[in-house]
């Protein structure tokens, strides 16, 4: 008995659909599990929605949480203190790891020591790392008003967490202390790759270590650098748990990112359609933001 | 034929009575719960679900915990994705949002049917959601003050029986013990980090010993008032010079006090067991708190989740007419070292073995006299945007050192804009 419908997969034509069919699985499962909740959330932000129920009617379309949303000042709050943490954070995590990239590149004693320190933050949970900061920057009984009354610098204790500013810096601090060891692992892994020959020549050459960091190590680390930027940038724009266990975005709205603002929009005031719009203003800026420096770093090389 | 057709029948009502036998036996409701673990009360949740599983062979109650932090988004992704619990256990200032949606079942017709009599259950008046019983109240508290014998001593303070009392004692008791610029022992101890409902609770102490509330019997906004002002003032005196320790969510507060760093602390009926494990157990005592009345107010409730079978409906019932019994009431007060809703329970047992068990039934009833209680009428549905605004809006007045009057007018007018949305 013939079938009617022969697949032969092993005809140079058709090779290709092997590799679909390969993928197939994978690509249902993706399209499942984060386009499918990512198009309900769209559909969503432009419903009426308090508490959203799948089984329940589609409420009529409207642009109202998008209206309310470009007309809050708390909004644009949010937006602000996204801005303000995604540069201080990604500047600093930078400068650090690369600092500590190019330090524990050398050969020295204690040189894997070193390297294990290095990215040890990055194996600590965040909430462990948070709660260990809480106790750090405590107003009453924390360890840094405690130094700096010592060393004089202070001659009372600061209350970190009742000061806007305070509060800010400590999340950007703690971010910071977080985010800086996958700069420097992805810095270091760069470094490795950069021929011993280019530092031979430039040297030959009569070129200082000023010059060889900026001639050589920099530009051929460029196309890590942006991964790395937008890798570290997405982190800090979409990270919760560390603002939401230090500060709750408080005081006063502070250190309220956009992800904070969905979350409370959505699962403390129960507005989901509202809290939707937010996190797809969010997705617009982040793969924006993302394809402006993807696309600018094969340039800068 | 006909023989081999009655056979083919027998068999087939064989097969279905053993199947439905066997769904019997493996029935299983969800309970999902906060206060699993809770030194207690959880023993009591356990001796309720032990009695009913004793009542109801083949029946399970499957109870899982979800801490408090992350319970209100577990229960609302539950109830929106359409499996919510059987039994629905909710804190009382959360429930409206679910009833509102019509997630819970309303308990008028069985309560009638059962003849469940509610008459003088504490707190049982906030269970009514649009003319209906949508719930059981499972704990109605009043604050309470416990104190630092020792400190006050040494200060040669004696109790504080008024707010300027409290206040004078909490100002000589603040100090810097070794001189090296930080306070070590604080007069009182209040959250002021964390989330808007607790700090709105703590703020209560003052405002209405001040005579203000933030709603009244009908509903309508009532901040902008002398008393509101007034009380405003007074927190801000506390928090700004800081008579509190700052930034402590409530549990960290606790155990400062617990442990001798704190010198008086108005709580509810929770604080007891957290003293009793503390360093300074011995030097703490009790005595009513010196505020007029003392903050109260209904705490946790039990529903039915209105989307699951009749059959689980009549069961979850059983549940909550267990827990609401005469007898588990009594246990309650023992296990659970509160005054129970109930009153008919004999709270002797209780008052035998917690010396203190008289001054929390006297502050129970003391709030609910005053018919006090931490969610305002009128901004039920609104009332975790509204504690966040009020928290706000004070962190402001004491960060930015602003007048409470200009304060109050502010939180008035944001007040009305959310009962208007």
């Amino acid at each position: 008995m013939k079938l009617g419908f022969n697949l032969d997969l092993a005809r140079p034509s058709r090779r290709h659909w092997l590799g679909y069919l390969l993928l197939a699985p994978a690509v249902i499962l993706i399209a499942l599990i984060i386009v499918y909740p990512l198009l309900v959330s769209i559909d969503l932000s432009f419903q009426n929605v308090n508490i959203a129920r799948l089984d329940q009617p589609r409420k009529p379309f409207t642009t109202a949480n998008y209206e309310r949303l470009f007309s809050s000042p708390d909004f644009w709050n949010a937006t602000w203190v996204t801005l303000k943490l995604v540069v201080i954070v990604s500047f600093f995590c930078f400068l650090l790891g690369l600092g500590t990239a190019l330090l524990v590149n050398n050969k020295f004693k204690g040189q894997a020591l070193a390297r294990l320190l290095v990215a040890l933050p990055w194996a600590v949970p965040e909430v462990v790392a948070v709660v260990i900061f809480a106790w750090m920057f405590d107003s009453s009984f924390g360890l840094i008003n405690w130094i700096f009354i010592k060393l004089g610098l202070i001659d009372t204790t600061v209350s970190w967490f009742s000061s806007p500013t305070a509060a800010f810096i400590v999340v950007c601090i703690t971010m910071i202390w977080k985010g800086y060891p996958f700069v420097s692992i992805m810095m270091l892994a760069g470094l490795q790759s950069i021929p011993e020959d280019f530092y031979n020549a430039a040297r030959v050459d009569g070129a200082n270590a000023w010059q060889r960091l900026v001639n050589i190590t920099i530009p051929s680390l460029m196309p890590v650098l942006g991964v790395t930027l937008v890798l570290v940038m997405l982190w800090v724009f979409r990270d919760f748990s560390i603002i939401y266990i230090l500060t709750g975005g408080g005081p006063l709205k502070a250190t309220q990112t956009l992800s904070i603002m969905t979350y409370e929009q959505a699962f403390s005031f129960f507005k989901m359609g509202y809290a939707s719009a937010i996190g797809v203003v969010t997705l617009v800026v982040c793969v924006i933001a993302s394809r402006l420096m993807i696309g600018r770093a094969p340039d800068t090389i | 034929m006909l023989r081999k057709k009655l056979i083919l029948l027998a068999a087939s009502a064989a097969i279905a009575l053993s199947t439905n036998a066997a769904l019997a036996q493996s029935k299983v409701l969800k309970f999902v719960s906060w206060q699993k673990d809770e030194r207690g009360v959880g023993d009591w949740w356990a001796s309720v679900i032990k009695a009913f599983e004793e009542a109801h062979p083949g029946v399970k109650i499957e109870w899982t915990k979800v801490e408090r932090g992350a319970y209100s988004d577990t229960m609302t992704t539950l109830f929106a994705g359409g499996t919510p619990p059987d039994i629905v256990h909710l804190a009382s200032f959360e429930f409206q949002k679910f009833a509102e949606n019509g997630w819970l079942e309303p308990l008028d017709p069985k309560i009638k049917e059962s003849k469940l009599d509610l008459t003088g259950w504490a707190g049982q008046d906030t269970c009514v959601w649009n003319k209906q019983t949508v719930c059981t109240m499972m704990l109605y508290f009043g604050y309470f003050m416990a104190y630092n014998e020792d400190l006050l001593k040494k200060e040669g303070l004696s109790v504080p029986k008024t707010y300027d009392e409290f206040l004078a004692a909490a100002q000589k008791t603040t100090k810097d013990l070794n001189g090296d610029g930080i306070v070590d022992q604080y007069g009182t101890g209040h959250e002021t980090r964390g989330g808007g409902g607790q700090y709105m609770s703590e703020m209560m102490n003052y405002t209405l010993d001040a005579g203000g509330r933030w709603t009244d019997e009908s509903g309508k906004v009532t901040i902008n008032t002398p008393q509101m002002i007034e009380g405003l003032s007074r927190w801000k005196t506390i928090v700004k010079t800081s008579l509190t320790p700052r930034d402590m969510s409530a549990g960290e507060v606790r155990q400062l006090f617990a442990d001798g760093k704190i010198a008086m602390k108005t709580d509810g009926p929770w604080l007891w067991p957290i003293i009793q494990k503390g360093k300074a157990k011995d030097q703490i005592k009790t005595a009513m708190v010196p505020f007029t009345p003392p903050v109260g107010g209904s705490s946790n409730v039990l529903a039915i989740a209105a989307d699951i079978s009749p059959e689980n409906k009549k069961l979850v019932w059983d549940f909550i007419t267990i827990a609401t019994s005469d007898k588990f009431q009594s246990t309650y007060a023992t296990l659970g070292a509160s005054p129970p809703p109930s009153p008919r329970a004999d709270i002797s047992a209780a008052k035998a073995e917690n010396p203190n068990f008289d001054l929390l039934v006297q502050a129970t009833q003391a709030a609910s006299k005053a018919k006090v209680d931490r969610i305002p009428k009128g901004l039920e549905i609104q009332f975790n945007e509204f504690s966040k605004m009020i928290m706000e809006e004070s962190q402001r007045m004491i960060i930015q050192d602003l007048d409470p009057k200009i304060v109050a007018a502010t939180m008035q007018q944001k007040a009305e804009a959310l009962q208007k949305q």
